[in-house]
């Protein structure tokens, strides 16, 4: 069976329509709770003549009744459009997210290899070496991965290695040694769940039939293992790859905050305590948007992955 | 073959004979699954270890702030700063000081082994770079023009002591003076009324919403399950910061944003439980019997699901934890002079250069408990699954 005929476009089809469905509640949820915010987005310490204000909320269209500058916003994000920031003149929510867009992700891009390239070989070496010391090690580190918050992870390795040992920069991205400390405290604690996970899947995996008929075939051990064990347990594996790009996601809130990163999590926490508006509210979508693709993408990883799954023939 | 003779008394109802009715009854039997369960959680160390250190914590954070003779907003910028433990220094016989080297301050040591009191030096010579007190016939110079400072005491460079506690202090003092138990332990307080405010939201809202859509099925669970997914897909960390824009940081904020919109997972967890269970015969058996479809719910349904309820509430009470923690180090949680984990690290990192073991306690603090939280649920997760139990 190929795989077309296991996806239909019907499936494809109900994902998306699920996705816009989605994406049409938090913009419209957004908007809602920005619009119930208390003061306007003029309302500072420094009263503005009425006169300005006026003129402010006529040029942003913030004299126009709630319904048409909802329709008018929902047009803009149709076209990829997310409105003016509130607080710095002359730039776009746009430009802010595309700007940051390129550091957020080339430090999450990292960080995904380093979950994938680390986590799932400690995994393999835990199953692999169960109940002797390689595996109480791995999963004594991935405890403590698991259950250190990224943002202690963070400080403590910045006053470890930047300030301590001078080893990594404080702050900042200019040569490769920046991104280190950076991408392991956003990678530590999926790098631990993905090994505990690939950990105690191989070895359910290891457990199944056509295991035994690989072994009883004559198969050396390790190769039985990595080459008919191993494909079937990363399912659960890139199953929690959706997530992890939205832990990534929040992560860089703290991590760009700590160690100075001009990403998009850190616009987005400014744009917070800034009280930019629509700021705030496009940077959301685009996250939901972001996300929701990146699940999608996961789905079709898994349907790629396991032949017997088929997404056409589920209802 | 003998016939086993059918005696009167063989024919009495079992309420009058108590011995019989707890041999053969289903109440017995359902204890004893728990009674299992409870000896195997008792076998498991590291389940056992996080759950005293729960039960610590919460004793802390409940009595520690009453019996503290110091309020978590009480201010003393005289005794900024300073250290859980130091090293003094011997000026004469009843005279023992320590120099804090970060803020070039001398206190002095009292009776019970505590810094309680700055001194202020007698002349400050800002050209040399030096500060001298007069304690005593002595002359104690802080030179810092080296680095780092050095301490003379009549013109001799002084040796310091052994390393002592600070006992009025023992956690040290927060750069406005606070002390940093107190703060740390009504951190404890915060971080579990967040807990007990997810416990509450998963409870109320997460089973019923789960259970209802798993029992009732159909259109029902298919609208009740889009709706959950809609929620799931944004992560909750997104929704809090939402709120918080909305609603303005603060606790009441944290505690109203987790509980709209941290039952989720809870629901989905709930909802496949009850959609394995609902096809089993006592269901059908008490639906025969006329039972409601709450009663049903209620009696039959979710105490059966309890088991991976529990594991799943022990997941979510850390990550709630988390989020909070979370929230206060970016600045979006609870406002000062609150204290939670997250504000007090984020406070720490302020001073890391100068005081970096102010780092210290709430990190190791919010890192203990999510461990402990991780063990328990692993332990209950192990103690839970019957296929385990050799």
């Amino acid at each position: 069976m190929n795989s077309a005929s296991r996806m239909p476009l019907a499936w494809l089809a109900q994902r998306v329509l699920m996705m816009l469905v989605t994406l049409l509640a938090v913009i419209t949820l957004t908007f809602a709770l920005m619009h119930a915010v208390p003061g306007g987005p003029f309302v500072s310490e420094k009263m503005l003549a009425p006169e300005i204000e006026a003129a402010l909320n006529a040029k942003f269209g913030l004299d126009q009744p709630v319904w048409r500058q909802y329709l008018s916003y929902l047009w803009g994000v149709v076209q990829f459009d997310l409105g003016p920031s509130f607080k710095y003149p002359g730039v776009s929510v746009n430009s802010m997210i595309a700007e940051g867009l390129a550091v957020t992700a080339q430090t999450g891009l990292l960080a995904i290899i380093c979950v994938v390239a680390l986590g799932v070989p400690m995994g393999i070496v835990a199953a692999l070496n169960r109940g002797r010391w390689p595996d109480t090690l791995a999963m004594f580190v991935a405890s403590l991965g698991i259950a250190v918050p990224s943002y202690v992870i963070a400080t403590v390795s910045l006053y470890v290695f930047a300030l301590r040992l001078g080893w990594t920069p404080a702050f900042g991205l200019d040569d490769w040694r920046g991104y280190i400390l950076p991408v392991f405290a956003l990678s530590g604690f999926w790098m631990s769940f993905v090994a505990r996970l690939t950990r105690s899947s191989l070895l359910e995996t290891m457990g199944q039939d056509y295991i035994m008929t690989a072994r009883a075939k004559g198969l050396p051990a390790h190769t039985v293992m990595l080459r008919h064990g191993l494909r079937n347990s990363m399912i659960p594996v890139v199953t929690v790859l959706g997530p992890v790009v939205a832990n990534l996601l929040t992560g860089s809130f703290v991590i760009e905050q700590i160690f100075a990163l001009p990403g998009i999590g850190r616009h987005f926490v400014l744009s917070i305590t800034n009280r930019d508006y629509t700021a705030i509210m496009g940077i959301t979508i685009f996250y939901a948007a972001f996300l929701m693709l990146m699940i999608l993408i996961v789905d079709l990883l898994y349907l790629w992955l396991d032949p017997r799954i088929s997404y056409g023939d589920r209802k | 073959m003998t016939r086993a003779a059918l005696t009167p008394e063989m024919w009495q109802p079992l309420a009058a004979n108590p011995t019989a009715l707890a041999e053969g009854s289903s109440p017995q039997a359902t204890r004893g699954f728990w009674a299992g369960v409870r000896s195997r959680l008792f076998r498991h160390r590291s389940a056992m270890a996080g759950l005293v250190f729960i039960i610590f914590l919460v004793l802390a954070a409940i009595f520690g702030p009453m019996v503290s003779p110091y309020s978590y907003f009480e201010q003393n910028l005289e005794l900024s700063n300073l250290p859980p433990a130091y090293r003094a220094y011997t000026v004469d016989a009843d005279t023992e000081v320590f120099v804090n080297r970060s803020n070039l301050s001398l206190y002095r040591v009292d009776d019970q082994g505590g810094l309680s009191a700055l001194l202020r030096p007698d002349s400050r010579d800002m050209i040399n770079r030096q500060s001298t007190w007069q304690i005593g016939d002595k002359a104690v110079v802080l030179d810092y023009g080296q680095r780092p400072p050095v301490l003379t005491i009549n013109g001799e460079v002084a040796q310091s002591g052994g390393l002592s506690i600070n006992a009025r202090n023992p956690f040290g003092t927060d750069q406005l003076g606070r002390d940093v138990l107190v703060r740390q332990m009504y951190g404890a307080r915060i971080s579990l009324l967040v807990a007990a405010a997810a416990v509450l939201t998963n409870f109320v809202i997460g089973v019923i919403y789960g259970g209802i859509s798993g029992l009732l099925g159909g259109r029902v669970d298919a609208v009740m399950m889009r709706f959950v997914e809609i929620v799931a897909t944004i992560p909750l960390t997104l929704y809090v910061i939402l709120m918080m824009v909305v609603l303005q940081s603060g606790l009441l904020s944290v505690v109203l944003a987790i509980g709209t919109v941290y039952w989720v997972d809870m629901a989905r967890v709930v909802r496949g439980q009850i959609l394995t269970l609902k096809g089993q015969d006592y269901v059908a058996a008490a639906r025969t019997m006329g039972a409601s479809t709450s009663r049903i719910l209620f009696k039959h349904l979710l105490p059966n699901a309890f088991g991976p309820i529990l594991v799943t509430l022990t997941m979510l009470i850390p990550s709630a934890i988390f989020i909070e923690s979370f929230m206060s180090f970016i600045g979006l949680g609870v406002t000062p002079p609150q204290a939670s984990w997250g504000t007090l690290t984020s406070e720490a990192v302020e001073t890391l250069r100068a005081y970096p073991y102010q780092l210290l306690f709430p990190a190791v603090a919010i890192s203990l408990t999510m461990l402990a939280f991780n063990f328990l649920g692993d332990g209950l997760r192990d103690a839970l699954d019957p296929r385990l139990s050799s």
